[in-house]
């Protein structure tokens, strides 16, 4: 009982046999995790499989079976306290159009307790944007900026990102997760993503969960993934050998087939081919044939 | 500022490579800071572990040191350390590979020390 606590307590999140339907359809089966303080998770999976759900479930947005702690608290039934720790975003095309942006920030000043009016309007300083600009006047890099700054004045331990970047173009993406990581995460703070943009946000992760079908596929810190995930770019002559040590997929790139293996020593790897760390994509579409089977 | 990472090693080690490479060029000298994990983290958008396990090995090679509040430092040793370093590491990992490359290639390895101080000419 004793490392039961204490995983409870060291959690900022701790899910266990969550599962929640729709009618009858299952959205959510049986899925348990714990993320810690100070880690970047991305929740990756298809779309209607599970992702928002979970989000939901976090956030006390609506009612499931199983046991749920964020930062200690139950969502379900103490989710006013819980949302003075927390900040949620589900894409930056939320901000009403005729809001003005001292509208927003008294908005949020008024809504939010852990709010800081003066470190938005510090950051707000350094954009183009001016107190009584609206929103319907902005660029969306500007909107973009207005949410940055109300989020960063947010003095919130979890921030939930759904899809943020949508929408937006690949200059004002690149800005957001920037000013993400230079203003606003530490190591007492955790952030989790959902996106689709994957590849955008594999190097900022500290850890990925794979959902699909309402169940988790893998959950991984990225450490973990490069040193048990491997992809081998497969000489010819060696196919019967790779084949015998079980990739769990694989494909074909240029005539060449390119294997990934799951928990194979490096050594042994080296001598069938070139071998490479997998991104999260192609590890995600490995990992959902894997269910399958 | 965006990188391109190579998919073959860990990017902790190629951002290390690179503060290392940043050293052996100058670029940064002894008794120089290093740009916070923070800064290094928004502008390569990378996860601050990433980042600190690169330092972390400098660290641990003694060719950074930390400064309690301040931040990280070259060291004023890192020179010579880190010198010393590539020449074992010419030695024991490129120096094979090149080996076995001069190999295959089918090159006369008698003929090579000829063209080492022609400087490559034919």
């Amino acid at each position: 009982m004793i490392s039961v606590t204490d995983t409870v307590t060291s959690s900022v999140i701790s899910a266990r046999s969550i599962s929640k339907q729709y009618g009858k359809q299952r959205v959510l089966d049986d899925v348990s995790f714990e993320i810690a303080p100070g880690r970047i998770v991305g929740l990756i999976g298809p779309n209607g499989l599970g992702k928002t759900t979970t989000l939901k479930a976090i956030l006390g947005l609506g009612n499931f079976d199983g046991e749920m702690q964020v930062l200690g608290l139950d969502p379900r039934t103490q989710r006013d306290a819980l949302m003075n720790e927390v900040c949620f975003i589900a894409d930056v095309a939320i901000l009403p159009r005729w809001i003005k942006v001292k509208q927003a920030l008294d908005f949020v000043a008024g809504v939010h307790p852990k709010f800081n009016r003066a470190k938005a309007e510090k950051y707000l300083a350094n954009t183009k944007l001016s107190p009584d600009m609206k929103v319907k006047s902005m660029s969306k890099g500007m909107v973009v900026q207005l949410h940055l700054a109300l989020i960063m004045a947010i003095d919130a331990k979890l921030l939930v990102l759904d899809e943020p970047t949508l929408g937006l173009d690949i200059l004002y993406r690149k800005q957001f997760y920037q000013n993400l990581l230079e203003d606003y995460f530490d190591e007492n703070k955790t952030i989790i993503i959902t996106t689709h943009q994957v590849e955008e946000v594999e190097h900022i992760l500290s850890d990925v969960i794979f959902i699909d079908d309402g169940k988790i596929v893998l959950e991984t810190s990225m450490e973990q993934m490069a040193e048990r995930f491997v992809e081998v770019l497969v000489a010819p002559e060696n196919m019967e050998k790779a084949l015998a040590l079980q990739p769990m997929d694989q494909r074909a790139v240029f005539g060449k087939v390119v294997m990934l293996f799951d928990g194979v020593a490096q050594e042994m790897l080296a001598n069938i081919g070139e071998t490479r760390i997998p991104g999260v994509v192609d590890l995600f579409v490995a990992s959902m044939k894997g269910v399958a089977k | 500022m965006s990188v391109n990472w190579n998919d073959q090693t860990p990017i902790y080690r190629q951002l290390k490579q690179r503060v290392l490479g940043m050293m052996l060029d100058g670029l940064l000298k002894p008794g120089d800071a290093l740009p916070s994990v923070r800064q290094v983290a928004a502008e390569y958008q990378l996860n601050p572990i990433t980042v600190l396990k690169a330092y972390q090995e400098l660290v641990d090679e003694e060719l950074v040191e930390k400064r309690r509040g301040v931040g990280m430092y070259m060291t004023e040793s890192a020179l010579d350390k880190l010198l010393a370093n590539e020449r074992q590491r010419f030695i024991e990992e490129e120096w094979p590979a090149m080996l076995e490359r001069i190999r295959r290639l089918g090159l006369d390895v008698q003929q090579l020390p000829g063209l080492m101080t022609t400087g490559g000419d034919k």
